[in-house]
């Protein structure tokens, strides 16, 4: 077998998607410069999607998974019709628990405002407040990209990163809750800020990692404190 | 794609209909579970929603595909925080834009094809697309050198190239 043959044959494995991260990095700049294997490649692609294919649903059950719950379809679409109808009288999109957060954060602008006096709070006080507007701007300008899970959304604007939960219960006694990064390339998620919800339940946070470098936001329930790696199942897991 | 830019909940509905099972399968075999199935349905539908424009054109079916499958293998990752062995690399969605062979193909129709596929050829093939795990693993559990592994699955996914292109073109 030649060098090349080989390289075909990993052009394939890395077609199927089971090439570990660096070799399939070393494909992918070997794609860049060599015509035939790109064309081996444009001609597996079909392929592989196929396989995927292969796994599709049925009311039978014969490629081995169950049919999907009716339940599933209604919980999607109550979602998809709440937004829809929400958006419809204006392209400007405040999801209730938005208005909610947004609310507190304005009456707590105001309220700053109003003890806008000179003392040594005073530069702590328009720090935050400028945080809260900016918080504000970002969760309901249409420019933000969200992605939505059940039971809130992750929002990004520039390089600024939220997570926003709704009806959320308080953390139990000992316990908070704790947002993870994992950064673009990384294998293993970042500890990040710990949050309990406020009133209502709903829970604005800004995630201080940047949004450019993260891939994937998660939450779990830690103990207080927070913890170094998740030590319970997230109960949020959302792709950037 | 253009109705549920514009907040056509009703677009969105069809568009469901028509991909769910594929989302929902894919989700299954990679995870064995079906509550974590539906949870991925759910985020990968919910995903199109919120940001349509992510898919620009091409095969809708590969790139709704690609996503669930790296969804599930995000969760797979997610059950592995702890574990030492290497995911293999999930693939870039904008991959699947300019995929518009084999369009539409029905998931009984792959399913007759891989079955023709000797099973040196098929097991590693699916092995590899739902398991989550590398041609290393893969050639561990079989026993097998690596490079055999490799060879079988470009063998077989030419063959079932062939065997599907077949089919569409008759």
């Amino acid at each position: 077998m030649t060098t090349h043959d080989e390289l075909l044959d990993n052009v394939a494995a890395y077609a199927l998607g089971v090439l570990p991260p660096a070799e399939a990095a070393t494909i992918e700049a070997h794609l860049q410069t060599c015509e035939q294997c790109r064309a081996e490649y444009a001609y597996l692609r079909p392929a592989v999607t196929a396989v995927a294919y292969s796994a599709e649903a049925c009311a039978d059950a014969s490629s081995g998974a169950v049919a999907t719950s009716p339940l599933l379809k209604a919980r999607i679409m109550r979602q998809v019709r709440s937004e829809a109808a929400s958006v419809r009288p204006a392209r400007l999109r405040l999801a209730p628990a938005y208005a909610i957060a947004a609310a507190c954060l304005a009456i707590a602008i105001l309220a700053g405002l109003a003890a806008f006096t000179l003392n040594l709070q005073l530069h702590r006080e328009i720090a935050q407040n400028a945080l809260a507007s900016q918080t504000i701007a970002d969760l309901t300008s249409p420019e933000s990209r969200r992605y939505t899970f059940a039971g809130g959304e992750v929002v990004t604007n520039a390089d600024r990163l939220y997570i926003t939960m709704r009806d959320l219960a308080p953390p139990p006694p000992g316990r908070i809750y704790q947002a993870w990064t994992l950064a673009k390339g990384a294998k293993r998620v970042a500890p990040s800020v710990t949050f309990a919800p406020g009133q209502g339940g709903v829970a604005v946070v800004r995630i201080p990692q940047s949004a450019a470098n993260v891939a994937a936001v998660a939450v779990s329930v830690e103990p207080a404190g927070g913890s170094q790696q998740p030590t319970t199942k997230p109960i949020a897991l959302v792709e950037i | 794609m253009e109705r549920i830019r514009a907040r056509d909940a009703r677009a969105f509905e069809v568009l469901y209909d028509q991909y769910h099972r594929l989302v929902y399968g894919v989700a299954f075999r990679v995870l064995s579970d079906a509550a974590s199935a539906e949870d991925v349905t759910q985020s990968v539908f919910l995903k199109i929603w919120s940001d349509p424009a992510r898919f620009r054109d091409g095969n809708f079916g590969a790139w709704i595909a690609r996503i669930a499958r790296n969804r599930a293998y995000d969760i797979l990752r997610s059950r592995a925080l702890h574990a030492q062995d290497e995911l293999p690399e999930t693939l870039p969605v904008e991959d699947a834009v300019e995929e518009t062979a084999l369009a539409n193909i029905s998931g009984e129709r792959v399913r007759l094809a891989l079955e023709q596929l000797p099973p040196e050829q098929r097991e590693p093939i699916e092995l590899g697309f739902f398991g989550g795990i590398t041609h290393e693993q893969i050639a561990r559990n079989a026993g097998l050198p690596l490079g055999t592994i490799k060879t079988r699955i470009r063998s077989g996914l030419r063959r079932l190239r062939a065997a599907l292109q077949e089919t569409v073109t008759v």
